[in-house]
């Protein structure tokens, strides 16, 4: 029976903080705990007739940064997520490649796999903190999260082509090498869907890799097959998001 | 500088001292120091100093549940945080008289 009777500018500034926190690696139940609070101070203090500005001063960013500095880094969950990106991305291609028979990557590939998904989170994060603590237009937040979404792929497909043309040393599976990776792979996901709580990985996993290998199964021409089994993938994994989007709020 | 950096300091005393007479909660602790004429700062301002007194170890926290609903966090001094409160107090009348000497020009 909590009643909201915060205005706009505060309600706005406590969800860019917490934003603006998470994306600074902090812990979530200090998040939490200074976030409540804040709302408290909010709350009580607008009843009185104050403004935002009396309670955060003129500059959010520079409040934000402020209780981000008393803050400490959790270095923990970040790791969380390094571990999560890099191991989805290594786990869906390696799944995907597996239905093809032995599995090899070259050097290349496997370093520049690791590096993109570096820069990924370290662009996420810097995305996050820059449309959180400033007031930005909606175009140009849009074309932040664009690039988001653009450059990693770009990255990827750049690397595909790159290790078409430049040779470096491949380590190749062999067959008994492959059913082992794939064992691994397999276990890793379950594993790191239990210590995440979360489906996320398995379920994009299973959408990308699964339509294609079972349309395969049936008498379709292979053009038809292409653009369901695309159809497939997109609207799976978008109906997952959807889905668990609104099951968190 | 700093009349920012030297009021920091000033603030995180004053915080000290208005703890350690009962234990309150953050909108109250800047309600009384706005009453004891402390005008000029965003009330805000009090929480950065507040996470920095719990990271020292100078003040803890307790959540309880208020009246009007969500939990609320009040603040407590630790014995640190006392010691820390004295010193405080010593500087600063210290230096109320050394700079009341300067500008009254008497030694």
């Amino acid at each position: 029976m909590k009643e909201v009777i915060l205005s706009k500018r505060s309600q706005t500034f406590i969800e860019d903080l917490r934003v603006y926190l998470f994306s600074s690696g902090k812990k979530e139940e200090e998040i939490e705990e200074i976030v409540t609070e804040l709302e408290d101070h909010l709350i009580e203090a607008e009843k009185r007739g104050k403004s935002t500005e009396d309670i955060i001063g003129k500059s959010p960013k520079t409040y934000m940064q402020q209780l981000s500095n008393e803050m400490k880094i959790d270095y923990k969950t970040w790791m969380k997520y390094f571990v999560i990106i890099i191991a989805g991305v290594f786990s869906i291609s390696i799944i995907g490649d597996i239905l093809n028979g032995p599995i090899s990557y070259s050097l290349l590939e496997i370093g520049g796999s690791l590096v993109i998904s570096l820069l990924f989170i370290m662009l996420t994060f810097w995305v996050f903190k820059l449309v959180s603590s400033r007031s930005l237009t909606y175009g140009i937040q849009g074309l932040l999260f664009f690039l988001l979404a653009i450059v990693p792929l770009g990255l990827f497909i750049g690397l595909e082509f790159a290790t078409r043309s430049i040779t470096t040393p491949v380590v190749e599976f062999g067959l008994i090498g492959t059913w082992i990776a794939g064992g691994l792979t397999v276990v890793f996901l379950i594993s790191i869907s239990i210590w995440a709580k979360t489906l996320v990985l398995p379920v994009i996993a299973a959408f990308l890799v699964l339509p294609e290998y079972l349309l395969g199964f049936t008498s379709m021409n292979e053009e038809t097959m292409l653009i369901w089994s695309t159809i497939i993938t997109y609207a799976g994994i978008g109906a997952y998001v959807l889905f668990t989007a609104k099951k968190s709020k | 500088m700093s009349t920012t950096q030297m009021m920091k300091g000033i603030l995180d005393g004053c915080l000290l001292s208005i703890i350690s007479e009962k234990e309150v909660y953050g909108y109250e602790l800047a309600e009384k120091l706005e009453g004891y004429g402390f005008h000029s700062f965003s009330e805000g301002t009090i929480y950065p100093l507040l996470l920095r007194m719990q990271k020292e170890e100078l003040v803890t926290s307790t959540l309880k549940k208020s009246t009007a609903g969500p939990k609320r966090k009040y603040y407590t001094l630790t014995p640190k945080g006392e010691q820390e409160l004295e010193i405080f107090i010593t500087k600063w009348s210290d230096l109320q008289t050394t700079v009341n000497n300067v500008l009254n020009k008497k030694i």
